[in-house]
């Protein structure tokens, strides 16, 4: 599998952040259709691996590529590229001044250039799609945690992206909340959407991944699918990790 | 009470004068206020200390200097002339805009920078950002520090006198003078100065309470 035929994917890329080596030279792709799942201990350097391949920090070395293109060397309209480019955020992040059909509408006004009620009808279907239609007109202040982090799912979702890229969704939420929001990316998955999750729901990733990533010190030190790589980790670090993280649940 | 009737239009011509100016300084306060907290937030290093220093200068002394520094001593020096109510609302502009730029600035800190990653990973450009993600927030979060600057600044208009604007201070005081009336005349500025305060603050609750949005009210004050 090469560069040419995936949707995302990066070379050699590393990030440094004063002396602080975040990421140490990583290479990934993924395809459409395709259901990745990265796992690893904090600080390993997952949450900036997604950051970088969602275009949202640049790589202090490497090369990042969207559809087999090199989006730093060719000078690409980044913006364009981050609209096809989903993001879930580890917290909801919402416009606090925008009800939720607001929220998963402000893209599609003003990035994709619908009309209001072109917008205002997708954006009621995506809410649709992670049940909550009936709290469209809420702001986020008056949703819980899932609610809002499914507003967040709704607003990726709606701009059609060819990926979506979630960031620990569930890490601030409580146990019941958790499932509201795995239940709604299980869906997703179902749909065929292209998908790369940082998260600790093993239960997820087992069902839904077609590949695991164990990232450790700024690398991906192994990856396979789930049953492989969760039953018979090859490093001594994924199994001192998956020994701790599957005990613990 | 029969003097009253007689000087009426001239109170009322003060008043009218003392919401012009109240206006026109909250209204250019408010351009220079917000351009220079976007400046000061997202601009670059020099421009960021000129910004300072207009800030400290306005901050840092009495409105009563400013007024007499912009209508005496700017024509002495540059020979350009203007007259005492164009001194006047040119330094009640800058004057004001200076504290606007403090709760501008606060309100623009207060929108949180996830907000901000979230609008780049939709992929909007900063422009559009700023339109439709930070100044909507900062325009309702602002509204109650907003208020104080409101009261402040009409307030200050009194100040005017030292220039010879015909406010309703100045014209309360010429008044006085003519009638040996001092205690009804100031009585009745008084209380026109209260009931204008008064009301515009009714008004301005009203409006905050129409916009106001759950989880969005933050005090800066």
């Amino acid at each position: 599998m090469g560069i040419e035929d995936s949707i995302l994917a990066c070379r050699d890329l590393w990030k440094r952040y004063r002396d602080l080596e975040v990421l140490r030279g990583i290479d990934f792709e993924i395809k459409k259709g395709e259901i990745k799942v990265i796992i690893g201990p904090s600080g390993s350097g997952k949450s900036t691996f997604l950051r970088l391949l969602g275009l949202l920090e640049e790589p202090t070395k490497g090369k990042i590529y969207f559809e087999g293109r090199d989006v730093y060397a060719e000078n690409l309209d980044l913006n364009k590229i981050r609209a096809k480019i989903g993001f879930v955020f580890q917290e909801p992040s919402l416009f606090r001044h925008l009800t939720a059909l607001g929220n998963v509408m402000l893209g599609l006004r003003y990035v994709l250039g619908m009309k209001e009620e072109e917008a205002r009808k997708r954006a009621m279907e995506t809410l649709r799609l992670v049940h909550l239609e009936e709290w469209a007109d809420h702001y986020p202040a008056q949703l819980s945690g899932g609610q809002q982090q499914r507003v967040g799912i709704a607003r990726a979702l709606a701009m059609n992206p060819d990926i979506i890229l979630f960031d620990e969704p569930t890490a601030s939420l409580d146990i019941e909340l958790t499932w509201e929001v795995i239940d709604v990316m299980k869906e997703l998955a179902e749909k065929g959407i292209t998908m790369l999750v940082v998260t600790h729901e093993i239960a997820f990733a087992k069902e839904v991944a077609d590949e695991i990533l164990f990232m450790d010190k700024g690398k991906i030190l192994e990856s396979g699918p789930p049953e492989q790589l969760l039953k018979n980790p090859k490093t001594p670090r994924a199994r001192e990790f998956l020994s701790r993280l599957l005990g613990g649940e | 009470m029969e003097f009253l009737l007689y000087y009426l239009p001239f109170i009322v011509e003060g008043f009218i004068t003392t919401l012009m100016m109240t206006f026109i300084g909250l209204a250019g306060g408010f351009i220079l206020g917000i351009l220079s907290a976007l400046g000061d937030v997202y601009g670059g290093k020099t421009l960021k200390a000129i910004i300072n220093v207009y800030v400290e200068f306005f901050r840092g002394s009495p409105l009563i200097i400013q007024l007499l520094f912009f209508y005496f001593t700017v024509p002495a020096v540059t020979g350009f002339k203007w007259d005492a109510f164009t001194a006047g609302a040119i330094t009640l502009m800058l004057n004001s805009g200076a504290y606007q730029k403090g709760y501008f600035k606060g309100a623009i800190e207060a929108v949180f920078k996830d907000q901000l990653i979230a609008a780049k990973s939709l992929g909007m450009t900063f422009r559009q950002t700023l339109l439709h993600v930070i100044l909507p927030q900062v325009f309702r979060i602002v509204i109650p520090a907003w208020t104080n600057e409101y009261v402040s600044l009409g307030l200050s208009t009194s100040a005017l006198i030292v220039i010879g604007v015909r406010e309703l201070t100045n014209v309360s005081k010429t008044i006085a003078a003519q009638t040996f009336k001092p205690l009804e005349v100031y009585l009745i500025a008084g209380l026109i100065y209260f009931a204008w305060i008064y009301i515009s603050l009714k008004v301005i609750d009203y409006i905050y309470d129409k916009v106001k949005i759950p989880g969005l009210e933050v005090s800066l004050t």
